[in-house]
C-alpha cells in the first residue's frame, strides 16, 4: 500500500484582522480523498471554528505546531509565507500559496535555493487566461460595502436612505476586472440587501460612471466629475505606479461628504525612482486591522514626505478586501482549489502531475514553480501581498 | 455503462447571417476522444471551411446527410433545432444544444416524449451555479461595437462635434450589463480605441444604472438627454412592461444609438403579452442587427399595437456572439473540452452529481437532472400546501 500524502495547512500570522483559514468541509475533502491533513494549532479559530468541527468532518486529521505544519510533503497556507517560514519548508515539498512569481524574483529564487517545488495559486489559470483561484467580485464588493457604510455617516440631509435625495453619484476610476465588479457593487451599495430595501422605498438608486484610465488624463473631464461624485473608487491597473490617477489637489474640487474607496490599494515608496504613489494621491494604505480612515487621523502623518496629503475625505482602504468576510471568502476559495488537490492526490503528488495532461493538470501546470524557470521575471514590485488581485 | 462512440454535426439551419459551425480543430479533438464523426455535407461553407478542411486525413471524420447527423449516439448543434427536426432524433440519442430548459416547457415535453438524452449547454453550471458553457461578454462587446461603428460613420474617427468623450448610458447593472460597461469604456473595440486614444481623442465614459434609478422619469430625461449610446442590458422580472416607454427615446438626441443586449421578442399571444424592453424598437438577427430610423423593415418587425413613433438608430440581434463567428466557437470549444471528456467516458447514464467538477456541471445539464429538479421541487410545493 502506498503512504498517504502528506498536506500541512498554516495559519497565517499577519495582521491582527486576518482571520482566514480554509473551512473544515476542505479539509474533510483531502482527507476522503485519501490525504493525512495536519492543521496548526488553532487553526480556523478566527472564523469561529473549533478543532471538533474539523475532528467532526475529518476524524483523522491531526492539530500541530507551526513549526510542523511546515514539515509535510504539501504546505497550503493562502497568504505567502514569511521568508523565515520558508526556511522551514523541506526540500522536495511543495508550496501552494499566492505566490506572484512574476513581480517577486527573490522569493522565486529563494524557494529555488530551498530545492522546494511550489504551485502559485494566482498562477492556476485555465487555457483562456482566466485565473481558477480569484476573488476579485469580493474585492470590489467588500470595498464598496465599506464605502457605503461610511457614506451613510457622511451624507448630508436628508440622508442617504431618504426617497427626497438624488440618485447617489458613484464613479469608478477604471473598467478592468476589478472594475467591472465596482460598478455592479456601486449601483447595489456594496450590499444586496440594503439595494432591495431601498429600492423597495421607491429610493433613488445610484448612478454609476465609469471612467477608464486612459480618459482620466483628461483633467477638465475629471474636474467636472469629481465636483458632483459622492463616492470615488479607484479600480485601476495602473502600468506605472508612479503615475497618478487622481491628484490630491483634485480631491479639493469633491463634496465635502465624498467618500473615497480605495481598491487598487497600490502603496507608496518614496523611495524609487520614479517615486511611486497610490491612485488617488494622499490617501492611507489600510489593512484589515484598518481601513476607514477620517480626514483628521493620525495615520496621515505617516504617509510619506513625497507625497501630498493637504486634500482629504474620508477614505477607505485594505490590501486584503477579501478578508472582510473571511468564511465566504474562504468557502469560495475552498471551492475553487478542491479540483486541484483532488488532482494532486488522485496523481499522487505534485511529480506526477502532466503539464500536458487534463483540464487541471494543464493548469497546475502552468502555476509550477519548476515550470517557471524559462519565463523572463517582470521587474521587482515594492507592491505588497495582494493574494485576491488579478 | 454504454459510452457514445458517434458523434454527428448538423448544420444551424437559422437565418443565412448565422455562420457559426464547430471548427475543425474542435472536431479533431473529438475524434481524439475515441469517437467517430459525422459532419454534415456543406457543414461550414458559410464561413469558407469545406469537408477537407475537417478531414485533414483523419480517418474517423465522415460526411453525412442531415438526417444521419442527428441520428448518431451524440448530435450536437449550438442553437436548438428547429421544432420540426427533434423528430430526427433518433430515441437514445444524446442531444447537446442550447435547449432553454427553464423557458421552453414544450420542447422539454418534446424532448422527453421522443426519448433524447438531451443536454442543454445554458444548463452546464459549477457548483456556484456559474454556467460554463456562455459567452455573455461577446454578448456585450459585439452590441457596443456595431454602435459605435455606427457613430463611427457619422463622427469620422469617433470624435464628437464638441470634441468630448461620448456618453453611454447602461441600464442594467447584471452581467451583461457589467461586460457593457467596459465594452463602452473602450468602443467596443480594443484595437480602436488604442487607436483613439493614442491619437488623444476624446474616448467614451459609461454611466451605469439599475432598475431603480430607471423607475424616475425625471433623472432618466436628464440621462437621455446626454446619451449618445443607449444599453439595454436588462433582465426584467416583468417582460409584460417595457423598461422604456416609446415616449422617453424623444428626449434621446437625434444622433443617438439604441443597443439592444436583451433581445427579448415581441410575444403579444402570450398571456400575459411579452414586449421588448424598449417599447418601439425592432428586434434583430445576425441577417441585419442595424436599424437607421428610416430602415422600412421597421414598421413590420414592430407590431401595430406597439407605440414606435420615436425612433433612434437600432442595433440589436438575437444571437450578438455569432456577429464574430469564429472567435466565438473557438470559445466555446475551449468551454466545451473537458466537458465532452467525460460525456465520451462516462456516457449519459454514467454522468453523476457524485462525479468530479466538470462531470457536475455536465449533470447539472442533463434533462433527466432538470426532470428531477422539477419533480423534487413539484414534491416540495405539495409539502408546503400540506
Amino acid at each position: 500500500m502506498t503512504e498517504s500524502i502528506t498536506i500541512g495547512l498554516a495559519r497565517m500570522h499577519l495582521e491582527y484582522g486576518e482571520r482566514r483559514d480554509f473551512l473544515p468541509s476542505l479539509v474533510a475533502d483531502l482527507e476522503k480523498r485519501g490525504a493525512q491533513v495536519f492543521l496548526e494549532y488553532g487553526y480556523g479559530a478566527g472564523i469561529g471554528f473549533t478543532e471538533a468541527d474539523y475532528l467532526k468532518l475529518a476524524p483523522n486529521v491531526q492539530f500541530v505546531s507551526h513549526e510542523d505544519v511546515y514539515q509535510k510533503q504539501i504546505v497550503l497556507v493562502l497568504r505567502c509565507p514569511s521568508s523565515d517560514e520558508l526556511n522551514l519548508l523541506q526540500p522536495g515539498a511543495c508550496l501552494i500559496s499566492m505566490l506572484h512569481f512574476p513581480t517577486r524574483p527573490q522569493r522565486v529564487a529563494q524557494l529555488k535555493s530551498l530545492g522546494i517545488e511550489a504551485i502559485s495559486l494566482d498562477s492556476l489559470k485555465d487555457e483562456t487566461g482566466r485565473r481558477l483561484i480569484e476573488n476579485l467580485r469580493a474585492v470590489a464588493w467588500n470595498g464598496l460595502e465599506v464605502g457605503f457604510q461610511v457614506l451613510h455617516r457622511t451624507y448630508p440631509s436628508p440622508g442617504l436612505e431618504s426617497h427626497e435625495r438624488a440618485a447617489i453619484q458613484a464613479t469608478i476610476v477604471g473598467v478592468g476586472a476589478v472594475g467591472m465588479h465596482a460598478v455592479q457593487a456601486a449601483s447595489r451599495y456594496g450590499k444586496e440587501k440594503l439595494w432591495q430595501a431601498l429600492a423597495a422605498r421607491d429610493v433613488p438608486g445610484v448612478q454609476v460612471t465609469a471612467i477608464d484610465y486612459d480618459l482620466t488624463k483628461r483633467e477638465e473631464l475629471m474636474k467636472e466629475i469629481l465636483s458632483r461624485t459622492d463616492i470615488l473608487v479607484d479600480a485601476t491597473q495602473r502600468p506605472e505606479l508612479s503615475q497618478i490617477v487622481i491628484p490630491n489637489k483634485w480631491i479639493e474640487l469633491m463634496p465635502e461628504h465624498a467618500v473615497l474607496v480605495d481598491l487598487s490599494v497600490d502603496p507608496y515608496d518614496c523611495s524609487a525612482n520614479p517615486v511611486e504613489v497610490k491612485g488617488i494621491e494622499g490617501i492611507p494604505q489600510g489593512n484589515l486591522d484598518q481601513y476607514v480612515f477620517m480626514p483628521n487621523d493620525k495615520v496621515y502623518d505617516y504617509i510619506p514626505k513625497c507625497v501630498s496629503v493637504e486634500h482629504r475625505r474620508h477614505a477607505v482602504s485594505c490590501y486584503s478586501w477579501p478578508g472582510l468576510h473571511p468564511k465566504q471568502c474562504m468557502a469560495l476559495y475552498g471551492a475553487q482549489i478542491r479540483p486541484i488537490f483532488r488532482t494532486i492526490i488522485g496523481r499522487g503528488g505534485v511529480q506526477n502531475i502532466n503539464p500536458q495532461g487534463r483540464y487541471f493538470e494543464r493548469a497546475i501546470g502552468r502555476a509550477l514553480l519548476s515550470r517557471w524557470e524559462s519565463v523572463e521575471p517582470a521587474p521587482t514590485t515594492s507592491k505588497p501581498e495582494k493574494e485576491d488581485k488579478g | 455503462m454504454s459510452t457514445p462512440k458517434t458523434i454527428g454535426l448538423p448544420r444551424m439551419q437559422n437565418e443565412i447571417g448565422e455562420k457559426r459551425v464547430f471548427l475543425p480543430e474542435f472536431v479533431h479533438h473529438l475524434v481524439g476522444l475515441g469517437a467517430k464523426a459525422y459532419i454534415e455535407e456543406g457543414y461550414g461553407a458559410r464561413s469558407g471551411f469545406s469537408f477537407e478542411d475537417y478531414k485533414r486525413a483523419h480517418p474517423n471524420i465522415y460526411m453525412c446527410t442531415r438526417e444521419e447527423a442527428f441520428q448518431k449516439d451524440v448530435s450536437l448543434i449550438l442553437r436548438a433545432p428547429l421544432p420540426d427536426e427533434f423528430q430526427l432524433v433518433k430515441r437514445g440519442t444524446i442531444l447537446i444544444s442550447m435547449l432553454h430548459y427553464p423557458t421552453r416547457s414544450l420542447r422539454v415535453a418534446t424532448l422527453k416524449n421522443l426519448g433524447i438524452k438531451a443536454i442543454s449547454l445554458d444548463s452546464i453550471a459549477n457548483d456556484n451555479n456559474i454556467r460554463l458553457v456562455e459567452n455573455m461578454k461577446a454578448v456585450a462587446w459585439n452590441g457596443l461595437e456595431a454602435a459605435f461603428d455606427w457613430l463611427e460613420s457619422i463622427w469620422p474617427k469617433l470624435v464628437r462635434p464638441d470634441k468630448k468623450p461620448i456618453q453611454v448610458l447602461i441600464i442594467g447593472t447584471g452581467m451583461v450589463g457589467k461586460h457593457a460597461v467596459e465594452a463602452a469604456t473602450k468602443m467596443g473595440n480594443i484595437e480602436r480605441n488604442n487607436i483613439h486614444i493614442a491619437s488623444n481623442g476624446p474616448g467614451a465614459a459609461a454611466v451605469s444604472i439599475g432598475r431603480n434609478v430607471v423607475s424616475n422619469p425625471g433623472t432618466m430625461q436628464a440621462l437621455f438627454r446626454k446619451a449618445d449610446v443607449l444599453v439595454d442590458a436588462t433582465q426584467r422580472r416583468n417582460p409584460s412592461k417595457p423598461v422604456i416607454p416609446n415616449d422617453w427615446l424623444a428626449w434621446l438626441p437625434e444622433h443617438a444609438v439604441v443597443v439592444d443586449l436583451s433581445v427579448d421578442p415581441y410575444k403579444l399571444d402570450a398571456n400575459p403579452p411579452i414586449v421588448r424592453g424598449i417599447e418601439g424598437t425592432p428586434q434583430g438577427s445576425l441577417d441585419q442587427y442595424v436599424f437607421p430610423t428610416d430602415d422600412p423593415k421597421w414598421d413590420s418587425l414592430v407590431p401595430k399595437s406597439i407605440p414606435s413613433k420615436h425612433r433612434r438608430t437600432t442595433v440589436t440581434c438575437y444571437s450578438w456572439p455569432g456577429v464574430h463567428p469564429e472567435a466565438c466557437m473557438r470559445h466555446y470549444a475551449r468551454q466545451l473540452e473537458p466537458l465532452m471528456y467525460h460525456l465520451f467516458t462516462k456516457g449519459y447514464d454514467g454522468i453523476s452529481i457524485n462525479g468530479d467538477y466538470f462531470e457536475r456541471a455536465l449533470y447539472r445539464g442533463t434533462l433527466k437532472a432538470w426532470l428531477k429538479g422539477e419533480a423534487d421541487a413539484a414534491i416540495a410545493a405539495q409539502k408546503g400546501s400540506e
